[in-house]
């Protein structure tokens, strides 16, 4: 099957009016939620995918599968964990892929290393930053998926549950151990 | 084993809400002296920064390009979904000719084995039925091209209908 042209989709104004219906939310609903929510995806979808080129993609393709999913959310609260939810699938769909090592999805540390600190806070939090990177780069991916919703993002032990597809019994367990060994890495300089 | 702290909310919240370590001296007191409020303070702390860097170096997409990009691509599903099932019947059609062409060769070439016996059959004939067996031969010299000519010209004709169609 051949590519569809623009005046094709053109053509195609019936099926446009259903995909649209399809969206579970307007245009204006849509811009304010991707609003409050798209720095805080892109944050946790460059820190699990250890790139920030992808993570723009990763951020794209989150946002498609949020808008033709038909599920009902009630609250803002849960529309923000189901896209994290997605956006979590996504980075685990990207790992399982033979030709996408866990080296390429790793760190982020290119990331950091080639920015240009102009200040000594700048440059301390440049090297703060480059210990994290290194540090969750030796995690388990899970780890850093707990850690990251926990400590970052704020998230309560049910949402972690929900959105990483846990038991939520044992959120607790493995966040603590999950943590002490971050905390232990961090004081060992992420080496 | 989970070791646990009373003042692990107190800590996190401090973090949390920018107060760490400025505005905590009781809690940075306790802190010092409980190992696991102090690897949640490295953690949570080193995590909050990391997270607030990002937000504030992060550049994503505006929401109307997402929406708009994400419109472009329900469309051009949406088309997909709809021509699948022609596309299914094309194929059907493609291969219902392909059989129907098959079926005509095998005739065909029966035809020409049946029409050489009936040749064989005149040849046969005593001499006195020259002028039959004359006739008989010259439908078995002419009978295969013929036959190829009516089977390519039905084989031809729908595909070439085909061929067309499937361009609009």
């Amino acid at each position: 099957m051949h590519d569809m042209t623009l005046s094709e989709l053109d053509q195609l104004g019936d099926e446009v009016a259903v995909s649209e219906a399809t969206f579970q939310m307007d245009e204006d609903a849509f811009r304010l939620f991707y609003e409050r929510t798209a720095r805080p995806v892109w944050a946790y979808l460059s820190r699990m995918s250890g790139d920030t080129k992808l993570a723009d993609d990763l951020l794209q393709e989150t946002y498609y599968r949020f808008l033709r999913a038909n599920v009902s959310l009630e609250s803002d609260a849960h529309r923000r964990n189901y896209l994290f939810r997605i956006a979590t699938n996504l980075v685990r769909d990207l790992r399982r892929r033979p030709r996408v090592a866990e080296s390429q999805l790793a760190d982020g540390i290119g990331d950091i290393e080639h920015a240009d600190p102009q200040s000594a806070d700048a440059a301390n939090g440049a090297v703060r930053r480059l210990d994290l990177a290194r540090s969750m780069a030796r995690l388990k991916p899970r780890e850093r998926e707990l850690l990251w919703l926990a400590y970052a993002q704020g998230s309560s032990h049910k949402e972690i549950a929900e959105t990483l597809g846990l038991k939520s019994g044992s959120i607790k367990l493995l966040l603590f151990r999950a943590r002490r060994r971050l905390a232990g890495l961090l004081r060992e300089g992420g080496r | 084993m989970i070791a646990e702290c009373v003042r692990e909310a107190d800590v996190l919240e401090a973090v949390a809400f920018g107060r760490w370590p400025e505005q905590c001296g009781d809690l940075a007191a306790h802190v010092a002296g409980c190992e696991v409020c102090a690897d949640l303070v490295e953690v949570a702390r080193a995590l909050h920064d990391d997270r607030a860097w990002l937000c504030r170096e992060a550049q994503p997409p505006s929401a109307g390009m997402v929406w708009w990009r994400a419109t472009i691509r329900a469309r051009a599903e949406a088309a997909r979904t709809a021509a699948r099932p022609i596309s299914v019947l094309q194929g059907i059609a493609g291969a219902c000719f392909v059989g129907a062409a098959a079926g005509l060769l095998t005739v065909a070439w029966h035809s020409v084995h049946w029409m050489d016996r009936i040749g064989e059959l005149a040849l046969s004939l005593a001499s006195r039925r020259a002028d039959i067996a004359a006739a008989s031969t010259i439908a078995a010299g002419h009978g295969l091209p013929i036959l190829i000519a009516v089977a390519a010209g039905l084989v031809l004709a729908p595909l070439a209908l085909y061929i067309t169609l499937a361009d609009d």
